[in-house]
């Protein structure tokens, strides 16, 4: 049932965040500039300009150089545990053991110091402040959210997603350090894995989205500038 | 109509002829012992009634366990049983277990043998063992019936003869059933003297303890007829009954203390084991079986009903067995329960196990066995011996620790189910001759003839161990079968998992590998060790670290050539990918790392969660007080 879940899952999120980049995505004249020349080569530049991403603003601090090693670590180990954790389930149709579990296990307490890591350097940049209270409000009365920029628009989701992802990190973390505890049993060892498996299929959509969106909003930026 | 009610009376005549069933066949239900105050008979003349035995009766014959048991109990029903059946080809074989072992220093052998098909397994013919030479062998521990029932249809017409002067081995229900402390399976006189001296129609009788029997059917002429015990040579000594005059009451009845379920002495004639160490068999350094010590005994979990189809124990059992109960008597029948309609484990106050911290993976690929069962596993395997290879419990056993057949264990292998377990192995040892790459062992005999030239007695070991070899003794014996082999077969030697031939050309001895090599094992669960010796306990190095030997322990190689025995590490036998699981043993050493870091991480998040919340709280808090 999982693994029809997780593909399930995986395709709806990946078309739709997909859909919603093409269709949400700033005009290509806006990004690149109107003179640029062999449009043909957009989509390679659409590519290099999403890898550039990753090398987010960096501000020549040991914060800011700290910041920008540990989300490049973070991306890294979220691929390789990924990969690790979802083929053998997804595509194999078996357990992770052997030399996916000894990589997945490797990686996995790296994730684990990253997402801390992230978890202090970015929270205050990810704080839903007051400035957000009377769009809480208007959600919540169900009236109109009023006007936002498209970055603001981004930014609340980014945020939603980044503090979603931080909460789904705790179970997906403690289900696997627990069970390496003698606290369980055999019918615990199962909810721990069940817990494990779908904290981190969730964790893994949200990531997802969330860099979908940290795509547009710096499209948007570099557009409106 | 009348023709119509004839027939219905014929039908029920004959279905009632086919199925009579006896006083004994079905139980009342109560649980409390029959009591057995019966009439000894003996063997009936062919169409006639058996005969009483009294105290004064002359000659005094020994008694039939079929017409004395068989009384009341069908005995063709039981003898369809698991211990009776082997050389029944319509009985399904299900999962391997301890073959018969043929071990002769004098030709440097040892090979497993069975009636039963067992993959790796020869058939006693195979290497031309008649039923009777079987019986000479292994009888010893035989409970009768069988190979023992067929010695008049052996394919040696001296022995069709010589039957009716020993008789058949019957099934000797006295050496499971009977509960006084007298019975006597191995004494000097008793059960399995009898039966290697061939005296089968008087084994059950030489196991009673009212009964003694002596003398032996040993160089009596074909037509001895033990109704009339008369022997003109007074050198021979024909078997002779005397019976416990006090043993006879009211009736000249007998009573027997016959238990419906065995004592544990009865199991353990047959079922035995013992480790060797330092040379040493002492059973006093070892405790039994977890489940004896608390007070079960065999036949609480090996049941059956009067068909004697008793459950064997193994997981994928119901899948062979018709025994209807087969599903809810493995380990995890009696621990977990089968998972059925109602809930139905914790059998005989069975603890469920919590087995915490252990990922759930390993019962997918581990035996509950292979945590639970044998010694703790060390270094090297080590030697055992068992009342069967050994003939433990019999006046006159070797009981050296190095007597073969040599035995090892615990080995971790995978077995038929795909799983991880643990067994018990013996390179079989054995020379036979190879045709369009099938090899056959050959006669044994034979072999015993081309060896004896080269295997002398000043070869011989004391302890019954192996001779000592060289390679040229074994190339001398090869080229000597060779002479007298059939054209197009060429002799072979197979032993520790090696096939060696005598290439004429380069003229030595060469070796190769060959499946006809592989080890003979099969799976064991007793001794069962308690949880708190179960692998596993202290932590998960038990097994997962760079030195366990549950993944790279030796499995000891067994040869009498030097040069040959070079055993294996466990994980060839476990069929694991050595460099994957190296590296994942050595892994486990940054498993603390792993938990530390983890643990430490999940705090800051906590951390920074809970301050975020807080202020988000404070926030709302002051909102919904206007003040913000």
């Amino acid at each position: 049932m999982f693994r029809s879940i997780a593909i399930t899952g995986f395709i709806a999120v990946i078309a739709g965040t997909i859909l919603h980049f093409a269709v949400s995505k700033p005009k290509f004249d806006d990004v690149f500039g109107k003179d640029r020349s062999l449009r043909i080569l957009d989509p390679l530049r659409l590519v290099v300009f999403l890898k550039t991403l990753l090398f987010v603003e960096q501000k020549w601090s040991l914060v800011g150089v700290l910041r920008k090693l540990v989300f490049l670590l973070a991306i890294l180990c979220f691929v390789v545990l990924v990969v690790t954790g979802f083929v053998p389930n997804i595509f194999l149709e078996k357990s992770i053991t052997g030399w996916w579990l000894m990589i997945h296990a490797t990686f996995a307490p790296i994730f684990a110091a990253c997402l801390a890591a992230l978890a202090v350097l970015w929270a205050d940049k990810n704080r839903l402040d007051k400035n957000y209270w009377p769009w809480w409000l208007n959600r919540a009365l169900l009236r109109q959210p009023g006007s936002t920029t498209p970055a603001e628009k981004y930014e609340l989701g980014l945020k939603i997603s980044f503090w979603t992802i931080l909460v789904l990190s705790l179970p997906m973390i403690l289900s696997a350090v627990l069970g390496t505890f003698a606290l369980f049993g055999t019918d615990g060892q199962r909810v721990l894995l069940q817990i494990h498996r779908y904290s981190t299929l969730l964790l893994s959509l949200f990531a997802i989205i969330y860099l979908e969106l940290a795509a547009l909003t710096e499209m948007n930026r570099t557009a409106s500038k | 109509m009348s023709k119509a009610l004839l027939l219905v009376v014929v039908l029920v005549t004959g279905v009632a002829a086919g199925v009579e069933e006896k006083l004994g066949d079905t139980p009342d239900g109560s649980r409390s012992n029959f009591v057995h105050l019966i009439p000894l008979l003996s063997e009936p003349l062919p169409g006639k009634e058996p005969d009483q035995i009294h105290p004064d009766s002359d000659p005094m014959l020994p008694f039939s366990t079929k017409a004395t048991c068989g009384a009341c109990h069908s005995y063709d029903k039981i003898s369809a049983g698991w211990h009776f059946n082997a050389t029944d080809s319509n009985v399904n074989p299900g999962r391997n277990g301890q073959a018969w072992i043929y071990a002769d220093p004098t030709s440097a052998t040892q090979i497993p043998l069975s009636y039963r098909n067992w993959p790796g397994t020869f058939r006693p013919e195979q290497i031309g063992l008649t039923p009777v030479a079987f019986l000479q062998t292994f009888g010893r521990q035989m409970p009768g019936g069988a190979i023992g029932e067929m010695v008049d249809k052996s394919d040696n017409p001296e022995e069709v003869l010589k039957s009716e002067v020993t008789g058949k081995l019957e099934i000797n229900c006295l050496a499971c059933h009977d509960g006084n402390p007298g019975q006597d399976m191995g004494g000097g006189s008793g059960y399995s003297i009898n039966v290697m001296r061939g005296n089968y129609r008087w084994a059950a009788t030489a196991s009673c303890e009212f009964a003694y029997v002596t003398g032996s059917v040993k160089g009596l002429p074909n037509e001895y007829n033990f109704r009339a015990p008369y022997v003109s040579d007074s050198k021979l000594k024909p078997p002779a009954v005397a019976y416990r005059k006090e043993a006879f009451g009211h009736n000249d009845w007998v009573g027997f203390d016959i238990r419906l379920e065995p004592p544990k002495p009865r199991c353990y004639f047959c079922h035995s084991n013992v480790d060797v160490r330092d040379g040493k068999t002492e059973k006093w350094f070892t405790d039994e079986d977890v489940h004896l010590a608390a007070g079960l005994i065999c036949a609480d979990c090996h049941r059956n009903g009067l068909d004697h189809n008793i459950i064997r124990g193994y997981a994928s059992e119901p899948c062979n067995s018709t025994n209807p109960i087969a599903a809810n008597a493995s380990c995890e029948g009696c621990h977990i329960g089968t998972k059925g309609e109602k809930p139905d484990g914790g059998r005989f106050t069975a603890p469920t196990p919590k087995h915490a911290g252990i990922p759930t993976v390993h019962f997918d690929k581990l035996t509950c066995t292979a945590c639970h069962s044998g010694p703790w596993p060390a270094n090297e395997t080590i030697r055992t011996k068992t009342a069967r290879a050994h003939a433990l419990g019999i006046a006159g056993a070797n009981k050296s620790g190095d007597v073969l057949p040599h035995l090892l264990y615990p080995v971790f292998a995978r077995g038929q189910d795909g799983k991880i377990g643990v067994f018990k192995l013996f390179w079989p040892a054995y020379w036979a001759s190879m045709v369009d790459g099938n090899v056959v062992p050959l006669d044994i005999e034979t072999v015993k003839s081309a060896a004896s030239r080269t295997i002398t007695k000043a070869a011989f070991s004391k302890t019954g161990s192996w001779p000592d070899l060289a390679e040229e003794d074994v190339a001398k014996i090869l080229m000597t079968l060779d002479s007298k082999a059939a054209a197009g077969a060429k002799a072979v030697y197979i032993t520790s998992g090696k096939m060696y031939s005598f290439d004429i050309d380069a003229g030595k001895l060469i070796s190769a590998n060959n499946k006809a090599a592989a080890p003979y094992m099969w799976p064991i669960a007793h001794d069962v060790r308690p949880a708190a010796r179960s692998l596993g306990v202290r932590n998960c190095q038990d097994c997962h670290a760079i030195n366990s030997p549950f993944l790279f322990g030796l499995v000891s190689g067994d040869s009498p050539l030097k040069s040959a025995a070079a055993g294996a590490r466990m994980i060839k036998f476990e069929n694991l990918p050595k460099r994957a699981t190296e590296w994942f043993a050595w892994s486990f050493m940054f498993r603390p790392m792993f938990k530390i870091v983890s643990i430490l991480a999940s705090v800051v998040i906590i951390g920074v969660l809970a301050y975020y919340l807080l202020k988000a709280l404070g926030f709302a808090a002051r909102a919904f007080a206007g003040k913000d």
